[in-house]
């Protein structure tokens, strides 16, 4: 904990310091590397931040692009969550390269994503780091337990949130059992049940908007 | 090899998922059928991932690169989990107006919606047994625990890094 604190520190430093030297150099190209740079620091500081689910980081980045520097507009956060969610991978990384790209292009998505992802690498780097001999430890060991105990849970309510979300109309009931009979009883090659779930949904629903079956 | 190998795995376990915990299915076959880690050692880093800061996604990634294939296999297999963002997103994000609203493709996506919730029960399943059912005999303490942190988490709405701190204390009495 105390180097990823260290790590801030010196990264507030740093920025702080090219935000001086602003002054000196009207370039552009000097610009466009400082936003890049901010771009890479506040999202380095969200995921450093953000524990758990992805919406806060949401709101987050909300705040600091929108509120704060007015670099992008609320509709355009709304707009590239749902999108966001639409696309394979992870939501929270999708998001940060829409919202990258639609401030400084390719080098501002890829920027932003790496940025939300440092702070996770170094934090799971200790963890991991610490892992083994923590794991012969007696005690760490039972509160392991515990903790195995609880993945179970966090993965049904998971599953309660999505059902709101995800299963819409009853065609959605089929897929979703087929898909879990599959799982459960065979090693089915999951990337093929995907492409045949997309297949499916296109074949079932043939591109009508249905806002209204919930 | 093994580099890459982890890359591909990892990118794999990207474009199969999508968000959250619809990625432990995949996580699960992947790390089990290389040998990268046990079903426990795969609970061990959901509970983990939940408590750090960053996405499920990214956490796995670095901790089974880490522990198969040091720092750049971490950052390997890091990069492979987010090369869907890297590669379909940012195309996306060029024609970012054409899909905007796009029904074909909100569609196929009420196909796939259902199949990872599907995915994500049958994963719940199968690593439920490996947790409860250690060695042919029910522990019963730990399903209490399970019961105990299920209606914190789903009926009272406390937040999963609070529920994972009580279960590891109730582990520590229980366990």
């Amino acid at each position: 904990m105390a180097d990823i604190v260290f790590c801030y520190l010196t990264m507030e430093k740093k920025h702080t310091k090219i935000e001086s030297e602003q002054g000196k150099s009207g370039a552009f190209i000097m610009k466009r590397y400082q936003r890049l740079l901010e771009i890479f620091y506040i999202m380095a500081k969200i995921g450093l931040f953000t524990f758990g689910g992805g919406w806060s980081i949401i709101a987050q980045m909300q705040n600091e692009f929108v509120d704060k520097r007015g670099w992008l507009t609320e509709e355009q956060v709304v707009d590239y969550m749902s999108l966001a969610r639409s696309f394979p991978g992870v939501m929270i990384i999708n998001m940060s390269v829409f919202c990258g790209y639609a401030m400084e292009g390719v080098a501002g998505g890829a920027v932003a994503a790496v940025g939300l992802s440092a702070p996770a690498l170094a934090a799971i780097a200790l963890v991991t780091y610490f892992y083994s001999s923590l794991r012969d430890n007696i005690f760490m060991a039972r509160a392991l337990n515990g903790v195995r105990s609880v993945v179970v849970p966090i993965i049904i309510s998971a599953c309660l949130k999505l059902k709101k979300t995800a299963v819409k109309g009853r065609p959605a009931y089929v897929i979703l059992a087929v898909s879990f009979v599959i799982c459960a009883l065979t090693g089915f090659n999951k990337l093929l049940l995907v492409l045949a779930a997309l297949a499916a949904g296109l074949l079932i629903w043939r591109g009508e908007i249905a806002d209204d079956i919930s | 090899m093994t580099y890459l190998r982890l890359f591909l795995s990892f990118m794999k376990i990207g474009f199969c998922s999508f968000g959250g915990m619809t990625m432990i299915p995949v996580i699960n076959d992947e790390v089990l059928r290389y040998g990268w880690m046990t079903p426990v050692e795969v609970m061990d880093i959901v509970a983990v991932a939940e408590m750090t800061p960053g996405s499920l996604g990214i956490n796995c990634a670095t901790f089974v690169g880490l522990r198969t294939a040091g720092l750049p296999g971490a950052l390997c297999a890091s990069l492979g989990v987010m090369m869907p963002s890297l590669t379909l997103s940012m195309i996306a994000a060029h024609f970012i107006f054409h899909l905007k609203g796009n029904s074909y493709l909100e569609s196929a996506m009420r196909g796939v919606r259902p199949a990872s919730m599907g995915m994500l029960m049958a994963a719940a399943v199968t690593l439920g047994f490996a947790t409860f059912v250690p060695e042919g005999a029910i522990a019963w303490n730990l399903v209490g625990i399970a019961v105990v942190c299920g209606v914190l988490l789903i009926k009272k709405e406390l937040s999963i890094p609070k529920t994972i701190l009580i279960a590891a204390v109730l582990g520590l009495i229980l366990g």
